[in-house]
């Protein structure tokens, strides 16, 4: 009787490394852009530089969004550059941006893009090397902390709620409570950013389990909402918390379901388990999902 | 112009300076530190600041009236051997950070810390 060796397998209770691509080529102190299904990472010897995702906006939205920018400026910039990275580098040569200001703006894009790029994707990544490494005045990442924040990141989004449709679910704007004003550093315009960014209102939605909408196409989105935030149309944005307030989500089939009403406080001493597949009560109710200020 | 880095060490040049942080309160994260951290770990000291910074900011009881100004400049936070100064970077992008500062009590000056960490907040950001 013959016995053939068992075929290998891959063994999947083994934590493994967000990409392991991604770990061999810091370790070997790579520089290229490593393409994956949701993002990419630029990186040079080894360390992140820069990371681009559509599913975040870029460091040109956060700096001509508000008008720390002017678009034209940027327009500039980006032709007479190779990459967006590079125009900010001229921006910051050229005295027109605050370095503080410019790395802020880099290093929140650049946690932002690199959650997506690193999300669990169904196609291999791939890398392109590029011959000539060069390290800018901007600030770069090791692989390790862009890995590290990235699954805290997902660990908080689980904490906010633990049921993953509520991450993607399409967010409508809440009706302002009468009298409300937002509590929220100025100036910031819709904005929604971070675990929960994308996740709050859906959230809110309280107990979403009978209205879950088709879930779309992209991973759990704990960076920006952007496309919602440079619209305006974040229901977490646009609501003070602390404050009683009503969100929906929309049902696939475009109809909003019965709204329910949330109050921001929970009482005092209770808190939340994370685990709960399903709480009666928000989980964080007591916050506004995180990155998420009033108008 | 200062960058991040700069602004902290600037920081740490105040009287009784044992360490400072950049941190994004909306995240948690620390996106600049120096120095020692309180209770020995930066990135657990900025998850926690973070909660602190994000509970005066979020509630009306902290906040300032008026529509255009920040609503909160500073949590400040004093125990018997140091203080701790939270100062909130008022950006005309989007960003919600605040500088975490962390002052030996002996020889720690609350007041100066505070007008002095308010212009680095400014200055990091306005050039």
């Amino acid at each position: 009787m013959v016995r053939t060796p068992p075929l290998p397998v891959r063994d999947t209770s083994a934590p493994r490394a967000l990409s392991p691509m991604l770990t061999r080529l810091a370790e070997e102190r790579a520089t290229g852009v490593l393409v994956r299904e949701y993002g990419a990472l630029h990186l040079v010897e080894g360390r992140v530089v820069y990371a681009e995702s559509p599913l975040a906006p870029g460091l040109d939205v956060l700096l001509t969004a508000h008008g720390t920018l002017a678009a034209a400026a940027w327009q500039r910039a980006a032709a007479a550059a190779e990459g967006p990275l590079h125009a900010a580098e001229l921006l910051l040569a050229s005295g027109l941006l605050p370095a503080g200001a410019l790395e802020l703006c880099h290093l929140d894009a650049l946690y932002d893009a690199g959650y997506f790029a690193l999300a669990p994707s169904s196609t291999p990544g791939r890398f392109r090397y590029d011959g000539a490494p060069r390290t800018g005045p901007l600030p770069s990442v090791p692989v390790v902390a862009l890995e590290h924040e990235t699954l805290r990141r997902r660990l908080q989004l689980h904490r906010l709620w633990p049921d993953p449709a509520t991450d993607t679910a399409p967010l409508i704007r809440a009706d302002p409570p009468p009298g409300a004003r937002a509590a929220g550093p100025r100036g910031s315009g819709a904005r929604c950013r971070w675990p929960g960014r994308a996740t709050g209102g859906a959230v809110a939605a309280g107990g979403a389990g009978s209205r879950v909408p088709a879930r779309p196409p992209g991973p759990r989105a704990a960076g920006r909402c952007g496309a919602r935030r440079r619209s305006g149309t974040c229901p977490v944005c646009c609501s003070a918390p602390g404050r009683s307030t009503r969100r929906r989500t929309a049902r696939p089939d475009g109809t909003a379901p019965a709204r329910p009403r949330v109050t921001g406080r929970r009482p005092a001493g209770v808190r939340p388990r994370a685990a709960a597949p399903r709480p009666r009560r928000r989980p964080a109710a007591r916050r506004r999902p995180p990155g998420c200020r009033g108008p | 112009m200062p960058g991040i880095d700069e602004c902290l060490l600037e920081a740490m040049r105040l009287p009784g300076a044992r360490g400072a942080a950049l941190v994004d309160w909306t995240s948690g994260l620390a996106l600049g530190t120096v120095g020692e951290a309180p209770g020995g770990d930066h990135e657990a000291a900025a998850a926690e600041a973070a909660e602190l910074a994000r509970m005066a900011a979020e509630h009306g009881t902290f906040t300032a009236r008026g529509e255009d100004r920040p609503p909160v400049e500073d949590v400040i936070v004093s125990n018997a051997d140091s203080y701790h100064l939270l100062r909130f970077v008022d950006t005309s992008f989007d960003s919600s950070v605040f500088l975490h500062l962390w002052l030996g009590r002996a020889e720690g000056n609350l007041a100066l810390a505070r007008i002095r960490l308010g212009e680095m907040a400014a200055r990091l950001v306005l050039g």
